[in-house]
């Protein structure tokens, strides 16, 4: 990846250029192992070549320790795909963070996803210290200060000593918004913020209640953000009929409407059937003013991911 | 005021076992009121190991005392000559007088009956929670009178995660509500919340516990 | 200069001093306050006399080696530093009010710092 910035992008990643060009972008995530497995990596990869713009490389997902995020997503590139490196506040304080971004963008890696992160509670190491030294939206200030002020948070320019010049990481700044979370009323506010603190992209939580999308994404409209905030919809396919169960009852936040359930139900071969209505959400997705693009949250199911895209008219990727 | 709980039963006794003179000390001050180490609490405790000490057939003077506060030195003048004739002080305060205890009479065991837990109000009779993170930088006039440092799980300033779920947190959804479903609430009832739009900047946590053992000096009190 | 200045005197020191002065017109528009010791004279008690329409407050205690209350003195200085402050908070002018410590024989020194904490208030109001 080229270290110099090409003309009119901020970090010109693939996923950048993709976006800006105006091409209905495809995103999926890679979770990385829970072990020091290189080779879980590069399988994983494999399945994504070809199919995706960018992969989401999850940095310790459920607050359960997998490999890094960077290291994943350094291995990933080797592999020929471009990751979106994602950060929590959980785990890293800001000179932690800040430090990270550095490292990432020395290695090639150009999108960066803020988020807060699942609380400690939820994952392996629940008696840990969280740090939380700042939240998602000003870990997304922090990003853009360091690429369009060239600055620290402290203030500090950076460069490596008063006579060198000038090397800021230049990064493609993600992050992610849940449409049906609560307060409902503060949602499109929140990704207003978002906005005004500078991110590029965002992608959504998965999605099953396309009628409550659709009103989101009227009141983003309302608000002009799909104009400066590229939105890519998340879906998750439905493996079986008992995933889809489990979605709609354990899972907080999550409205599955009842159609998912019965068309489940009513088919013989449900992952083929589940493989086919993510392909026709994906569809009507692509119609929704303001949609940029899709991320394919396909867990733990990789594999079909190449499947979904092609079945959704999404292939071959834009060359850019 | 200061919460606290007791400790286990069993981890008190671990404690002062190797004591055969043993003044349990209260306080009446946070600890009375949150019903953790008041005199009520001392003679609890004090009847329940006299109790233990009996079964086991054990023979240990307890002696029981309670006083206004263990954070200031006067008031422990009541109880000098109780506390010399202990041989260890179980100390029923928070953490604040259990230590300052200690202070006060150098070289006696002095030791924590309580945990210490947050500096929180009584929401209703035998309820309480936390509203305090003693961070050092009030700035619950931005948020509607609300604190998103203690009140929201993961101390976020500028509005909900994607946690937040009828107004409760996912951390624990039957005990804690969302921080921010009470701020946006508080703010849309005083008419502010177009301010929650405003990008809060990152927070100087050097004013609170990140910045090392806090002190404050009044200069026009010292001498 | 509107509004006088309220001496809070020491009846050891200041009070005494300001005695010997007599009809010296340098007490024109000074009101002495008596109190058993300048540690007696509290902020908040110096910031409502200012609150009335005072234009200022002048405390006269012991020399802090000469105290009868031992510290006396030297807390009443700390607490005009902190009605200093809060008057500068306030942007009404720090000079408002002022400590001198003045043994009960040396009514030179007290007619001068009269004289000059006068002048101090009449410069401030001009700029006001």
């Amino acid at each position: 990846m080229s270290d110099t910035q090409p003309q009119g992008f901020k970090a010109g990643s693939n996923l950048e250029k993709v976006l800006a060009a105006g091409h209905f972008a495809v995103t999926a995530e890679l979770g990385p192992p829970k072990s020091a497995d290189a080779e879980a990596i590069s399988v994983k990869a494999k399945f994504l070549k070809g199919a995706v713009d960018a992969a989401n490389i999850t940095d310790n997902q459920t607050a359960i320790v997998r490999v890094s995020s960077i290291a994943a997503g350094y291995l990933a590139l080797q592999q020929g795909i471009e990751p979106v490196i994602q950060i929590t506040c959980r785990d890293r304080n800001r000179i932690a963070i800040q430090s990270d971004v550095l490292g990432a963008y020395t290695l090639g890696l150009r999108n960066i996803l803020c988020l807060s992160g699942d609380h400690q509670k939820f994952g392996n190491h629940p008696t840990a210290k969280n740090v939380y030294d700042m939240d998602s939206i000003q870990l997304i200030a922090l990003l853009k200060k360091m690429r369009d002020e060239k600055k620290f948070a402290c203030g500090d320019e950076i460069r490596s000593s008063k006579k060198a010049p000038l090397k800021e990481p230049r990064i493609f700044i993600g992050g992610a918004e849940n449409p049906f979370g609560d307060p409902l009323e503060f949602r499109a506010a929140r990704l207003g913020k978002k906005a005004a603190a500078g991110v590029d992209f965002i992608q959504t939580q998965c999605i099953y209640d396309m009628e409550r999308f659709e009103e989101w994404m009227r009141q983003v409209r309302n608000r002009g953000l799909h104009e400066r905030v590229k939105i890519l919809a998340g879906v998750t396919p439905l493996k079986s009929l008992g995933m889809a169960k489990h979605m709609r009852d354990n899972v907080a936040g999550l409205s599955v409407p009842d159609y998912w359930i019965d068309r489940l139900a009513k088919a013989e071969d449900k992952a083929a059937e589940g493989i086919k209505m993510c392909v026709e959400q994906i569809e009507r997705l692509r119609g929704i003013e303001g949609v940029a693009g899709v991320h394919l949250m396909a867990i733990e199911w990789e594999d079909r991911v190449p499947e979904i895209v092609k079945g959704a008219g999404l292939l071959p990727r834009p060359v850019v | 005021m200061i919460t606290a709980v007791r400790k286990p039963f069993d981890e008190i006794r671990d404690l002062v076992k190797g004591y055969d003179r043993l003044l349990i000390l209260g306080c009446g001050t946070c600890v009375t009121v949150c019903m953790a180490g008041g005199e009520k609490e001392v003679g609890i405790l004090a009847s329940t190991l006299r109790l233990a000490d009996q079964k086991d057939g054990r023979s240990r003077e307890i002696t029981e005392a309670t006083i206004e506060r263990q954070c200031d030195r006067e008031f422990f003048d009541a109880v000098k000559e109780k506390m010399a004739a202990a041989d260890a002080v179980l100390s029923m305060a928070c953490g604040v007088g259990a230590q300052f205890c200690g202070e006060v009479f150098a070289g006696k065991a002095v030791l924590p009956a309580l945990n210490t837990k947050f500096y929180g109000t009584t929401e209703g009779p035998g309820v309480w929670s936390a509203r305090c993170s003693g961070c050092g930088t009030c700035v619950i006039a931005d948020f509607g009178g609300i604190c998103p440092v203690t009140r929201c799980s993961k101390s976020l300033l500028n509005g909900p995660c994607g946690g937040s779920s009828k107004g409760k947190c996912e951390v624990d959804p039957a005990n804690i509500e969302c921080g921010w479903q009470l701020i946006h609430d508080r703010m849309k009832l005083l008419g502010r919340l177009a301010d929650l739009e405003a990008v809060q900047p990152l927070k100087d946590w050097s004013t609170g516990r990140d910045g090392g053992p806090g002190r404050i000096v009044k200069e026009d009190a010292t001498l | 200069m509107k509004g006088g200045i309220v001496a809070l005197c020491c009846e050891n020191s200041g009070w005494k001093a300001l005695a010997s002065l007599g009809d010296d017109p340098v007490l024109d528009g000074v009101e002495a306050v008596r109190l058993p010791c300048s540690g007696k004279a509290e902020t908040g008690m110096m910031l409502k006399i200012l609150e009335k329409g005072a234009a200022g407050v002048l405390v006269l205690g012991c020399p802090k080696d000469d105290c009868t209350f031992l510290r006396g003195s030297a807390r009443a200085q700390k607490r005009v530093a902190v009605a200093r402050a809060a008057l500068k908070d306030a942007g009404v002018g720090e000079e408002r009010v002022r400590m001198e410590f003045i043994s009960s024989v040396d009514t030179p020194r007290l007619a001068e710092a009269i004289r000059a904490m006068k002048a101090a208030l009449e410069a401030h109001e001009g700029k006001a």
